[in-house]
Order: C-alpha cells, then structure tokens, then sequence
C-alpha cells in the first residue's frame, strides 16, 4: 500500500513536492539517513508540516498513534478474505466506545487507516456495513473529514437499520 | 464577529453552552460571574439589569454594541458560527431539534433526579424513580441515534452537540455510574468525546465521570433550607424540575413536599453565596425616601425643584451628609483619567446605590486638578466599612462629616448638586461632575 497511501497523506497535509518516496516506501531524507518503513515516514511528513497535534496531543494518544500506523503497515498491505474479517472484527471492537483512534483528536493514524481500508469498506454489503456498525461509523466521519477523502470515491452509508440489528457483530 | 458580555453565576452549564460556542466561533466573549463585574443575586435585580434583561434571569449577553439577550439557547445560538449553528435548512432545524430536546427530555428529569444528590431539593424516591425512566428513555433515543453517528447532526460538532452535552454535565458527574449508563455506549462514547474537544475543555475543564451513583444528602439539603425568618422567595413560574407532568403527578400526589421547600439550582447558587446582609438592616425606617429624592435630581431643575425638595425631606438622624476630598490630587493627570477614577468607584460601590447618592466633581484641567464631591450616606457613619467590597477606593479620600444645619453644608449641598457656584474651597474651575445614583 505504502506509496499510494503515503502519497495521499502528503496531499492531505497540503506537503507541495509529491513523489519522494522509492517503490520500497522509503523517503530519502534530504539531510539525514534514509527513512525506512511507512510509520515512521508519516511521523516525518506530519512534522514536515508542522501540524504535531495530527501525531496526538498526550504522550499516551502518541504511542497509540504509532500503534495504529504500524497496524496499517502490517494488516493492510496485503491480505485474504480471512485477514479482512480479522481487521474488521478488531477495528469493531476497538471503535465500540471510540470516536477516533487515537485520544479524542482525529490524527495521522485515522488519515492512513481510512486509506488503507478503502478498498475494503468500498467492497463491503450494506448487511456487512451493518454488522460492522461501529467501523462503518467511524469511517463515514473520517470520510468527512475535510480534504481526506481527495479524490476516492464516498462510501455511502446507511443510517437506518435494513437489517436485524441484533446482527451487530463485535 | 459577536463580541461582549456574558452575565451569569460561576459554573452555569447555561453559561457553557454560550461559552463553548464562542470558543468555536471565535466571538470574543467577556464572562462577568463574579464581584465586583456580577454578583449574582444582587446585580441581576438592580434597575439597570432589569433595564436590559426583563426577567432578571442569567446566563445574560450584552454585546459591546448594545445588543441584548437573554435566554442561553438565543445566547449560544448568537454567538455560534454557520457551522455550529447548522449549515442547511435541514441541518439548522436538527440543531434545533435537539437544542429542544435538552430542555424537554433531558433537563427536566435530570433535575429531578440530580438536585437532590446535591441537597438543593427533597428526596422524594417515587419522583427519583420516575425521573430516572424518563432518563433511560432520552438516553435510548441518543443511543440509538448516536450508533450511527459520530455528532448528533452532520459529521461535525454543532450546537446540537454542545447544548445536549452541557445538559447532561450533571448527570454523567453525580449518577450515571458505570453499570447505569452501559447500556448507552454510544451515548458515552459521543459524550466523552465531545467534552474532550479542546473548545469543550477550554470552557468546563476536565469532566470526571460519575463511579458511584450519588445519592440524596440529606445533610447538605437540611443545611441549604432557608432560614424561617428570610422572607419567602417570590413565585417562581415554571421550575424546571418542578414541572407539573401530569402523568407522574397523579403517581406522587401522596407525597410530594410543599413546594416552598424546593429549590432548584439556581436557588442553591444564591444559598451557597457568603451571606452579605443588608448592612443597613439595623436602622430604623426614614421618613426621606432616596429614590424620591434622586427622580426629582434626575428630572427636574436642581435649584428649583431638586434642592427645595431634599431640604424639605432630608431626615438627618437616618441620613448623614459628607464632605469627600481625593488625597493626591498631584497624581491626577489627564481629565479622562481622572473621570475614570470617579467612575470606577461608582461602579465598585454599585450595591450602595439604593443607600447613597453623590455628587463628585472633578475640578482644573490636565495636570492640575482636585476631586471632591457631596455624598449622602443611610445612617451616621461612613457606609464603606459596612461592607469590605466598599472599601477599595474609601481610604484614598479624607471624609468629613458636615453638620446638615450649618451654611457651609447648604452651601456646599447646594453647589455640588447643581454643578455651579463659587466653589470656594477649592481654587479651580469646574470641570465636569459625575453623579451616583
Ligand atoms: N431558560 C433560561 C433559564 C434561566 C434561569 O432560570 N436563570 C436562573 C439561574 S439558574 C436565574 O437567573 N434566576 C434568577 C432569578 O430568578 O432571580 C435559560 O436557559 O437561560
């Protein structure tokens, strides 16, 4: 995923010289060694642009930052059918009492989530968005979120029940 | 961009939801909630209040250009930007929708439940049990709206959220231990996230959730009751938590207090002030009536009508009448300033209008200049040390007691009232002159 998501997250943080990165995923680094690994050249870009509250503002909302980026890098570069049911099923109980992440602040791991899992959130059925009320909730808001989204298509969310609603799955 | 006042009592959740918005608006908002800008209880009954704010009732808004308001939702809504207060005619009516539903679903039944936990109101356990439903039934409605949602209308804080939140601060504080509110995730996650929002924080601090269900403190209630010779409260229409609801009122008719012992939390506000009692209590009934005294100053001609009618009036064993001298004039530079001096003290001794009245002069010109003035005080003695939110300005002025028989005092009395005269003790010209009343 690296490239595409980190492209996207240089234009979300307004970051003018698209393109710096290598297939790998690593960003040479002007005037320090090369960078490896896609956490820690998000944490780059987001000081890059000076916005370091998108890096979380407690020391505590930090480390679960750095958390949920290692987690995109991990789980949603590649995986099967199985794995998704896996991300959902940990992303759905994670959200059950969160609104973002990270701390009660949107932050650069909502931003590299919501790309990461776009491909999957746009594959899903209406019962599956159903079940996975709280992911669906979550990703309809970071959709919102103003100049996220760029130039993905939305994913259309349905606020009323079709479904039984003891379907919900956590 | 709004910009002005908010009058109101420390700790208002009314006040907050005004607050919160400005914090997101941008509007710069001033809060007056403590002495000597507001004291609650006091400057909300003075005429000039009144003036303004009809009912007397706070949170209040006076914008620096005038405009007034009262009741918190217009307040909030005022002082909110486009966003909060809803971008689309769909999204604006939502707002409103639940900006009501606080007041109507969710207020009146967590009054009920919370005041007496805090010892404002009578435990009454059938009314407690009912408020309670009446709770978990807001609370499903939210619940069940917020599974979906990430804020109550559209994908970003609005006034909806800020007003539903402020009204719920009590509830999530005193009651709503963890095993009541589990059911209601959804409700907490929103809550919590919503009061951790920097513009939030800025306003309530940090909020700590309930671990134990509060319960009725009978101490603190016996301790809050009115003391029987404090005259009665007068009726007050539409108590919130004293709504009639005609469905639970059949179910509690048995026994439900008089309601002369409630009290809700405005009431306990008042009760937990520091007692200042009417300095004045002590003296006896005076045949001048001050505020007589000063319609006539206001309205008509002081030398024709004014002074011959204080002089026919004035009752000199419950008055008295003093001489009052600034002590550094040498300090005194730009007349403006000087005014300013003049003026905020009036205002500091804003509760004293209803037993003083003064005239003040400001005399000579820039770099040059004295101020003395006339004041009539209730009772002998010099009223500031009746009280020690008087006492600020006091000790910068030499006082003399005049003898209200003698010509010096009608001389003066007279000068001082009507801005003119030889003003013979001084040696400057006047310059202008300031009168509290
Ligand atoms: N609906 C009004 C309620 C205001 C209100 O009841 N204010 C009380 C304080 S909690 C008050 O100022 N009472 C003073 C009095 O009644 O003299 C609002 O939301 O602003």
């Amino acid at each position: 995923m690296a490239v595409r998501e980190l492209s996207s997250l240089e234009k979300y943080l307004g970051l003018k010289k698209p393109n710096k990165y290598s297939t790998q995923g690593d960003k040479k680094n002007n005037n320090g060694p090369p960078l490896a690994g896609l956490a820690t050249i998000a944490h780059q870009l987001v000081k890059e642009a000076e916005r370091p509250e998108l890096l979380g503002d407690t020391a505590e909302s930090r480390a679960v930052v750095h958390q949920w980026l290692e987690y995109s890098v991990t789980k949603l570069d590649s995986y099967t059918k199985e794995d998704i049911k896996i991300i959902l099923k940990d992303l759905s109980l994670y959200l059950l009492d969160k609104v973002y992440l990270a701390g009660n602040q949107f932050t650069v791991a909502d931003t590299l989530m919501y790309y990461g899992i776009h491909p999957v959130m746009v594959d899903l059925t209406i019962q599956e968005k159903e079940r996975y009320v709280t992911v669906t909730r979550w990703f309809d808001h970071i959709q919102h979120h103003p100049g996220v989204r760029q130039r993905l298509p939305p994913v259309l969310i349905h606020r009323n029940r079709i479904y039984m609603a003891d379907t919900i799955e956590i | 961009m709004a910009a002005g006042t908010l009058y109101t009592y420390p700790e208002n959740w009314r006040a907050f939801k005004a607050q919160i918005a400005a914090q997101y608006s941008g509007a710069r908002l001033k809060v007056a909630s403590t002495s000597p800008a507001f004291t609650f209880g006091q400057t909300n009954r003075t005429p000039a209040f009144l003036n303004n704010f009809p009912l007397g009732k706070v949170p209040a808004y006076q914008g620096d250009d005038g405009f007034c308001l009262f009741e918190s939702n217009a307040i909030a809504h005022y002082l909110s930007n486009d966003a909060l207060r809803g971008a689309t005619p769909q999204a604006a009516a939502q707002v409103l929708q639940w900006v009501n539903f606080a007041d109507s679903e969710i207020i009146p039944p967590a009054s009920a439940w919370v005041f007496p936990t805090l010892g404002i109101m009578q435990f009454n356990k059938q009314a407690t049990e009912q408020a309670k439903e009446d709770v978990k039934r807001a609370l499903t409605v939210l619940n069940q709206h917020l599974n979906t949602r990430t804020f109550l209308v559209g994908e970003r804080v609005s006034l909806a959220d800020i007003s539903v939140a402020c009204s719920m601060l009590w509830l999530y504080k005193q009651v709503l231990e963890p095993a009541f509110r589990q059911p209601y995730s959804n409700v907490t996650r929103w809550f919590v996230t919503c009061v951790n929002q920097p513009e939030f924080k800025a306003v309530l601090g940090e909020v700590k959730l309930c671990e134990k269900m509060a319960q009725f403190d009978a101490k603190k209630f016996s301790e809050m009751q009115p003391k029987k010779d404090t005259p009665p409260k007068k009726e007050k229409a539409g108590k919130e938590a004293a709504k009639p609801q005609e469905k639970k009122e059949k179910k509690k008719e048995e026994k439900k207090p008089a309601p002369e012992e409630e009290m809700d939390d405005c009431d306990a506000v008042l009760a937990a002030e520091p007692k200042t009692k009417d300095p004045f209590a002590h003296l006896s009934k005076s045949t001048f009536v001050m505020d007589e005294f000063k319609r006539k100053y206001s309205n008509e001609d002081t030398l024709t009508v004014a002074l011959p009618h204080f002089w026919e009036h004035f009752d000199r064993e419950g008055y008295s009448i003093w001489y009052s001298q600034y002590k550094y004039p040498e300090e005194l530079t730009l007349t403006f300033k000087s005014c300013n001096l003049i003026t905020g003290m009036f205002q500091r001794l804003d509760k004293l209008r209803k037993n003083a009245f003064a005239s003040v002069i400001l005399f000579g010109t820039n770099n040059d200049s004295s101020i003395s003035g006339i004041w009539i005080f209730r009772g002998q003695e010099l009223a500031f040390t009746l009280s020690e939110d008087w006492q600020i300005d006091y000790e910068s002025y030499d006082w003399r007691k005049l003898d209200s028989d003698s010509e010096e005092c009608k001389t003066m009395v007279k000068e001082y009232f009507a801005w003119e005269g030889d003003f013979k003790h001084v040696g400057k010209a006047f310059n202008q002159g300031k009168v509290f009343k």
